[in-house]
C-alpha cells in the first residue's frame, strides 16, 4: 500500500469500515510510515474532539468533506516543499524582443571594433615606444579612445615613456660609476662637463613643458638630447 | 777672479744648465710618444671605420690606390691592431684597449682615396675630413670636440657632438641625406646657391637660424622661430640640422 491510499482510506479506517485484509495492510503501513501515521494521529485527536465536544460538530455523513479538507491543508503545506528545487526556467533566443537583440548584437560590435583597432595600432606602433615625439600624436579617434579609457592621454604617454627613456639611462649610468675611477681627470672632468650640458638642456625643455605640455617641438627636442645623454653614457661606459 | 768676473761666470752657467735642462725635457716628451704607420693597398669600394678614445682625427683623400694610416701615440701608449678584410679597414681602439684606465692621446692622420666612406668615432678630440666624394662620410664624437667637412661630395653626411663646432664645405647630392646635430656649439654649412633640397632647422633655444639665399626658396618659420622648414630648388636631397643650444649659419660656397 502506497501513502496515498492509505491516506484515502484512514477514515474509514477510524470508522472500522474496511475488511481485516486491507485494515491489516493500512496498519503495516501506517507501522513503517511516519507520514501517515502521523495524519492518522492528527484525525484520530479531531474526531475524539468531535465526539467529547458534542454529536452535532461532526455529523457522521461529513466525515468525506472533513478529510477532503484536512487532505487539502495536508498538500498546500507539502506544496512549499515540493518546490524547494525548481527546475530553471529555459528561454531560447526567441523569448529576447527584436530590439533587445539589436541593441545587444550592436553593443557586441561596437566593443570589437574597438578592441581590433587598439590592438592593430598596438601592433603596428612598437616602434613608437622609444620615441617620445609620438605621444602628442592625437587624432580624433585617439581622443575617444581616451575618454573611454582605451588609449593613454599625451601626458600618460609622455609619463611612461619617459619612465622607461630613464631606466635605460639609469642603467648605463650604473655601468659609467663602476668605471669612471679608472679614467684619467681630463676624462672624467671632459665627461661631467658634456653631461651637464645635457642635463641643462633638459631641464629647459621639462621647463617647457610644464607650461604647456602639448608643445610637440620641445617634446621632439627632449627625445633628442636624451638620445644623446643615452649615447654619451654608453660611449663612455666601454672607456 | 773679480767680482764682475764671477758674475759673469755664473750667469753663462745658469744659461748652459737652463739649455741642457730644456733640451733634456724635450728628449723625454719626444721618448713618451710613439709611432705608428702602416699603409693598406686600395679596391674599388674602401670603407674606413675608426673608433678612437681620445685625440684628434684627420682623413684626407688623395689621388693614390692605397690608405695609410698614421698615427702619434701619447703615453700610456694605446694598442692598435687595425684589420683590414674585404675592402674594410678597422680600427676600433675603444675595443683595443677595453678595461685599460688611462691611455694616451692617439692622434691619427689618415690618408684615403677619395671615393672611400669614411666612418670615424672618437670619445674626446676633433675630427677631420676632407676631400672625399664617396657614398658616406660620417663623423660622431660622443662628448666634445670640433667637427670640419671640407670639399665634401658625398650622398650621406652626418655629423654629431654634444659640445663643438660643425662645419661643412661642400656639394648637397641629388636623393643625398645630410644631417648635423649638436647640442652647444655652432653649425656653419656652406653649400652651392643652386643646391637642390629640403631642409629642417631647429635651433630650439638661441632661435638663431642665418639662412642664405638659395634658388626659387620656400622657407616657412615654426615654433615662434624656432624651426625653419622648406626648400630650396626642386628639393632633391634631405638636409637636418640641429642645434639644441647653438646657431646655425648657412653660408654660399
Amino acid at each position: 500500500m502506497n501513502c496515498e491510499d492509505c491516506k484515502a482510506l484512514i477514515t474509514a479506517l477510524m470508522e472500522e469500515d474496511l475488511d481485516e485484509t486491507r485494515a491489516e495492510s493500512m496498519r503495516l503501513h501506517l507501522a513503517d510510515c511516519v507520514t501517515c501515521a502521523t495524519v492518522c494521529e492528527e484525525v484520530a485527536a479531531i474526531v475524539d474532539v468531535a465526539t467529547v465536544e458534542g454529536e452535532d460538530l461532526l455529523p457522521e455523513h461529513h466525515s468525506k468533506q472533513i478529510w477532503c479538507r484536512i487532505n487539502n491543508v495536508i498538500e498546500s503545506e507539502q506544496k512549499p516543499l515540493a518546490n524547494v528545487d525548481p527546475q530553471p526556467e529555459r528561454k531560447g533566443l526567441w523569448h529576447f524582443s527584436f530590439w533587445q537583440l539589436a541593441s545587444g548584437l550592436a553593443c557586441i560590435a561596437l566593443v570589437s571594433s574597438l578592441l581590433t583597432v587598439v590592438a592593430i595600432r598596438n601592433y603596428y606602433e612598437p616602434a613608437a615606444t622609444d620615441s617620445l615625439a609620438r605621444t602628442t600624436s592625437n587624432g580624433v579617434f585617439d581622443r575617444v579612445l581616451m575618454k573611454v579609457g582605451l588609449a593613454e592621454t599625451p601626458q600618460e604617454q609622455l609619463e611612461r615613456k619617459l619612465r622607461e627613456r630613464q631606466a635605460t639611462i639609469d642603467y648605463w649610468n650604473a655601468r659609467v660609476q663602476v668605471r669612471r675611477n679608472q679614467w684619467d681627470p681630463q676624462t672624467r672632468a671632459a665627461f661631467d662637463r658634456n653631461l651637464r650640458e645635457i642635463d641643462d638642456s633638459l631641464n629647459e625643455y621639462q621647463t617647457i613643458l610644464q607650461r604647456d605640455p602639448e608643445d610637440q617641438l620641445t617634446v621632439e627636442m627632449m627625445d633628442s638630447v636624451l638620445n644623446e645623454k643615452t649615447d654619451l653614457l654608453r660611449d663612455f661606459s666601454d672607456l | 777672479m773679480t767680482l764682475v768676473q764671477q758674475s759673469r761666470f755664473l750667469r753663462t752657467t745658469v744659461a748652459c744648465v737652463s739649455v741642457v735642462f730644456f733640451l733634456c725635457l724635450g728628449a723625454s716628451g719626444v721618448a713618451a710618444q710613439k709611432k705608428f704607420s702602416r699603409t693598406y693597398p686600395a679596391g674599388q669600394t674602401v670603407r674606413l671605420k675608426l673608433l678612437n678614445r681620445t685625440g684628434t682625427v684627420t682623413v684626407e683623400g688623395w689621388d693614390r690606390q692605397e690608405v695609410r694610416i698614421e698615427a702619434t701615440l701619447e703615453a700610456p701608449a694605446a694598442n692598435i691592431t687595425p684589420q683590414s678584410l674585404s675592402g674594410e679597414i678597422v680600427v676600433n681602439l675603444v675595443r683595443d684597449n677595453e678595461g685599460r684606465g688611462e691611455v694616451g692621446n692617439v692622434n691619427f692622420a689618415i690618408r684615403v682615396p677619395f671615393y672611400t666612406m669614411v666612418d670615424i668615432e672618437t670619445v674626446i678630440g676633433n675630427l677631420s675630413v676632407s676631400n672625399i666624394s664617396s657614398g658616406l662620410v660620417r663623423a660622431h664624437i660622443s662628448s666634445e670636440g670640433d667637427i670640419v667637412l671640407l670639399n665634401i661630395g658625398a650622398s650621406n653626411v652626418a655629423a654629431e657632438n654634444v659640445m663643438g663646432n660643425i662645419f661643412f664645405d661642400g656639394e648637397l647630392q641629388d636623393g643625398g641625406t645630410y644631417r648635423f646635430s649638436s647640442v652647444k656649439g655652432d653649425i656653419g654649412l656652406r653649400i652651392p646657391t643652386n643646391s637642390s633640397f629640403r631642409v629642417v632647422a631647429t635651433a630650439p633655444s638661441t632661435r638663431d637660424i642665418v639662412f642664405y639665399q638659395c634658388q626659387s626658396p620656400d622657407l616657412t618659420l615654426l615654433g615662434d622661430g624656432r624651426r625653419m622648414i622648406g626648400k630650396c630648388g626642386a628639393g632633391s636631397a634631405s638636409l637636418s640640422v640641429t642645434n639644441q643650444r647653438g646657431s646655425i649659419k648657412f653660408f654660399k660656397r
